[in-house]
């Protein structure tokens, strides 16, 4: 008797162990990479929400800084000083980079000897960048670095290296706008008009600073809306 | 003296709203730092804009960039080596991409969205190092702004094999259902096992 009812209570505990056996063994936790099914589903098509690049903290004036000339002689930020300056962080690897630099010539050229200055830092090998500028004509100042050139991207803020971004800053070497992106005459008229007021007196830095933030914001969406 | 102690509460709470309001947007939108016109939004960091997965197929490495949105990568920029011992790899096979007339670059083929691209691999380690492949890839935003190349290394194994065995959610699904069959099997065995025993005459003792 006592055999014939410990054979359905075995069954009964086989039973259980087996169904949470299978439960506990994890298999539902499995890594699996985000989006594997090789399929077009319609969130493809949506922009993946993430933060935007880290918020820097952008220095209140230019920092010095020295780095290496197309000659291959120490050039320094200071022998600027006195100038507003443009200063064009790029690449030669980088096409938005090379897009604007007609746009940056042709400003180096229309306010040379009005106190305003190009200078163009290429975050590349010095003989790359040589080559690119003979080969374009290049005719503002250029600085090239390695590590020293993208610390001094650092120095500026822009942590996370990507190329170009514009640095504008006014006679005082106080930083007006950093603009990361490619530039395009709209908003490198707009900013250098609200340096040449800083410059005249006729605005003071936050109320500049304001005027570029608000007058890109107007551009970007005239952009969007046109 | 509950009143005048929850006074002072009061306007410590009233003061940190009054700093998160205040700093809170101001943090969320620096005012020096714009993207570009037309652009709508600020930037992505570079392991946003484009991530990787990858998985082993066989003797292959499947590798695939998922690219959001306004984002693109250069074909010609791609490339992998073998980042673990005793570990050789194959040439990177990419599907084609869409071409892109740069006037500065010329004629370049670029990939939007998504590609999935595949690497043949040998292991003369046996298995005994995690499989590691180093990837070198560069992409830029339509609105202008590229990255530096980056470097990345990826380790296959970390994800299940695909392609000859189901997914391991149906895998799973498949071995908890024959369990609770075979239980039930068990169960009903034993339970017609149990009933011919007491219906069988017993032997006096």
């Amino acid at each position: 008797m006592k055999r014939t009812r410990a054979i359905p209570a075995a069954a009964v505990v086989v039973f259980v162990a087996a169904w949470s056996g299978v439960r506990l063994s994890g298999h539902r936790g499995v890594p699996v990479p985000a989006g594997e099914s090789s399929a077009p589903t319609a969130a493809d098509r949506v922009p993946i929400p993430a933060p935007p690049l880290p918020s820097v903290r952008i220095p209140q004036r230019v920092p010095p800084f020295t780095l290496t000339g197309l000659d291959g002689k120490p050039r320094s930020i200071a022998q600027f000083q006195g100038h507003s300056l443009i200063i064009n962080f790029w690449a030669t690897w980088c096409g938005p980079c090379r897009r604007e630099i007609p746009l940056l010539q042709s400003i180096a050229s229309a306010w040379r000897g009005r106190h305003f200055a190009v200078v163009g830092v290429a975050v590349d090998r010095r003989e790359n960048v040589a080559k690119f500028a003979r080969r374009f004509k290049i005719r503002y100042p250029l600085m090239s670095g390695e590590q020293d050139a993208l610390a001094v991207a650092t120095a500026f803020g822009v942590a996370t290296p990507a190329f170009p971004f514009t640095v504008f800053s006014d006679e005082r070497g106080r930083i007006v706008a950093l603009y990361l992106g490619e530039l395009h005459r709209p908003q490198i008229d707009l900013i250098l008009g609200v340096v040449q007021a800083l410059n005249a007196n006729r605005i003071a830095l936050p109320a500049a600073r304001r005027a570029v933030a608000t007058g890109l914001a107007r551009l970007d969406s005239d952009t969007a809306a046109g | 003296m509950l009143r005048s102690a929850g006074l002072p509460g009061r306007r410590v709470l009233a003061v940190c709203i009054a700093i998160v309001a205040v700093a809170g947007p101001a943090q969320a939108k620096p005012w020096w730092l714009r993207g570009a016109a037309g652009a709508g939004r600020d930037f992505l960091p570079p392991g946003v804009a484009f991530r990787v997965s990858a998985r082993i197929v066989g003797r292959r490495v499947a590798i695939r960039w998922d690219i959001a949105h306004g984002y693109y990568l250069y074909r010609s920029k791609m490339q992998v080596a073998a980042a673990s011992p005793d570990l050789i790899v194959g040439r990177l096979h990419l599907p084609p991409g869409v071409h892109l007339t740069d006037r500065y670059f010329g004629a370049q083929e670029v990939y939007y969205r998504r590609v999935e691209a595949s690497v043949p691999f040998t292991r003369l380690d046996f298995g005994a190092h995690p499989l590691q492949i180093k990837l070198t890839y560069q992409g830029c935003a339509t609105a202008g702004l590229c990255y530096p190349p980056i470097v990345e290394v990826i380790f296959p194994d970390a994800y299940p094999a695909a392609g000859a065995a189901p997914s391991p959610s149906t895998a799973s699904a498949m071995w908890e259902w024959l369990a609770i069959a075979a239980g039930m099997l068990a169960f009903l065995v034993a339970g017609l096992v149990g009933r011919r025993a007491r219906q069988s005459p017993r032997p006096d003792p």
